[in-house]
């Protein structure tokens, strides 16, 4: 990574819900300070600027439609850094469930049997961004945190690579002192998923969904034991690790790799 | 031993005094588990509990710790030590050795400025406890707290026998109630509870523990690593929930502005994956089984060659939070089986 004392950056969106662009805007207090740290040229939810002359690009939503492996080619081009922007970029997210069907399917499910366009209608596989371009860094997450974006802002302005916590869940979880819901008998992900979100979602009184994907180092095997001994069947425990890592649990099923 | 008794009534103006006083942690139930929490008024705190499911020592060595503001325009920097008066109340005895055996770890050297500063505002008063099915303090010789207490409240059928471990502790009884002599019937009673509990227990140490760091020692190789770390997910929760486990790593964080730095120090575990890896991603423990291997040898076998004395104190919380059941004193019972045949 070069180190650029004030980048240029760009958010392009591909199929998601733009949640995680909507983050970024969260982050209220810190826009201002931002925004003389790095100069935004591109970012349809804040801007009329419609610039190419970005050098980091986040991308947030996953690859869905041919169109958008075309346009990742030519951000791949422009941009020096390409980093993802949570879940449905980094790992394909929860638009990767589509793919146990086939595209006629799931088209005719969503659009009707006669779509007044196919054209607009027409899609692929879903999958993330690294399988059509070289991805320099990752920020998962459904949504993204805050903190992790500026952290990573941050990072950049620095000269730092940023990364990510090699840790689950449980990790962060234990920290903020949660009762671990397994103890109140309800089943969780944080065990295989990667921390860095401080447990948010346990505490606030819900379970971990896995929205951050596996760890590299996940111990899959041992969690679907301890799912299946908290009562879950073989199917359920499928839907668990399917919801947010479907894609790389299944690639060598139904996804095709678009060439880079 | 010098005892005194105080009545309920004396009990809820004691602890009405220390929370118009200090910063107050003590057990009490959320969602029906043992923890510690803030307590407002003594109705909430709940004495004779199981084991907390995390361990007091969050609040000497929190998770999360500022030690240091520095400039990044001009280098200057401002360490930072936050350490309120705080009173942690219904320690149990595995607890209270816990503590004793942190205190030997940040004094060690030069000595660790802000455990030190926190340690000395803090003041420990015990309670008796219930063994939960992971409990095995028995084994330890930590059943029973003798010092390392300001205060010690047995719970009796009428009131609370107690035990001072300091005069600041004293002071703090007098001040607060008006403590009795305790008399025979007291002491009797305690001794009862004490019998009691001394049956409850399920899980045991099938070897003293002067034998424990040798049988540590000879079971290197032994094929329970392999067989748990297959299991582990490497989460770092037996590192978080245990009374003893003190490593950190430290980090650092800037303001957007790029002015201000901050340095934390954040709990680590060994267990995690990233523990032992340093530059260039070289790991000296890639494997969950070494690392469990050197969790286990550090409770038993390193920090007893160092500080001298066994870095577990039973408490079972290691055993309770692991999801994929690996318990201490399973593995410590096979280890010494082995060790004998």
């Amino acid at each position: 990574m070069r180190w650029i004392k004030r980048p240029r950056i760009a958010f392009f969106s591909l199929t998601s819900c733009e949640g995680c662009q909507l983050m970024v805007l969260n982050c209220e207090e810190e826009l201002r300070e931002l925004s003389t740290r790095v100069d935004v040229v591109n970012f349809r939810e804040a801007t009329d600027l419609k610039r190419d002359d970005y050098q980091v690009a986040f991308i947030e939503g996953s690859v869905t439609r041919e169109e958008e492996a075309e346009k990742l080619k030519e951000i791949r081009q422009r941009a020096e850094t390409i980093i993802t922007l949570g879940a449905c970029s980094t790992t394909g997210g929860i638009n990767a469930l589509k793919n146990r069907f086939s595209p006629e399917y799931v088209t005719e499910c969503v659009y009707g049997r006669n779509p007044p366009n196919r054209l607009l209608v027409e899609n692929i596989p879903a999958m993330p961004v690294e399988e059509v371009i070289e991805v320099d860094y990752r920020i998962p997450g459904c949504p993204v945190s805050k903190e992790e974006f500026l952290g990573f802002v941050k990072a950049l302005v620095l000269g730092i690579p940023p990364g990510l916590p090699e840790y689950p869940v449980c990790n962060e979880c234990k920290m903020e002192g949660n009762i671990c819901v397994f103890e109140k008998g309800v089943a969780c992900m944080g065990p295989v998923t990667r921390g860095g979100c401080r447990a948010v979602c346990v505490s606030f009184g819900s379970i971990c969904w896995g929205c951050r994907g596996l760890l590299d180092d996940a111990n899959t095997d041992a969690h679907r034991e301890t799912l299946g001994n908290h009562g879950l069947g073989d199917d359920e425990i499928t839907k668990r690790f399917d919801l947010y890592s479907s894609f790389y649990i299944h690639r060598k099923g139904r996804c095709t790799k678009t060439t880079t | 031993m010098a005892g005194y008794f105080v009545d309920r009534r004396g009990f809820r103006s004691f602890v009405k005094g220390l929370v118009e006083r200090y910063l107050l942690y003590g057990t009490t139930l959320q969602e029906g588990f043992p923890v510690f929490k803030k307590i407002e008024t003594p109705e909430e705190l709940v004495l004779s509990s199981t084991p907390t499911h995390l361990s007091p020592k969050e609040f000497l060595f929190p998770p999360e710790e500022l030690l240091l503001r520095f400039s990044l325009e001009d280098g200057r920097g401002e360490p930072v030590v936050d350490a309120p008066e705080q009173v942690l109340m219904g320690l149990h005895p595995c607890d209270i050795h816990a503590i004793g055996l942190l205190d030997r770890v940040f004094s060690h050297g030069t000595g660790d400025v802000n455990y030190i500063e926190r340690r000395r505002r803090t003041i420990l008063i015990g309670t008796e406890c219930l063994p939960d099915e992971y409990c095995f303090c028995h084994s330890m010789g930590t059943m029973d707290a003798e010092e390392g207490f300001d205060l010690f409240f047995h719970e009796l059928k009428r009131g609370y026998l107690v035990r001072v471990g300091t005069e600041r502790g004293r002071r703090l009884l007098e001040r607060y109630s008006k403590p009795a002599r305790a008399d025979r019937t007291h002491l009797e009673e305690m001794r009862t509870h004490r019998e009691k509990k001394l049956e409850s227990f399920v899980r045991s140490i099938y070897a003293r523990r002067e034998e424990l760091p040798l049988v540590y020692a000879g079971s290197y190789e032994h094929p329970v690593w392999e067989r748990i770390g297959s299991r582990c997910y490497g989460c770092g929760s037996c590192n978080h929930v245990c009374p003893t486990c003190y490593c950190f790593d430290i980090r650092d964080d800037v303001t957007l502005d790029l002015k201000e730095a901050h340095r934390y120090r954040v709990w680590d575990g060994c267990t995690l994956e990233d523990f032992a890896k340093v530059a260039g991603g070289h790991n000296f423990r890639r494997h969950r089984s070494e690392r469990l291997r050197h969790r286990f040898n550090r409770k038993f076998r390193y920090l007893a060659d160092r500080f001298d004395g066994l870095f577990c104190v039973g408490c079972g919380r290691c055993s309770r939070t692991c999801l994929v059941g690996i318990n201490i004193t399973d593995v410590t019972n096979e280890l010494i089986r082995d060790a004998r045949s």
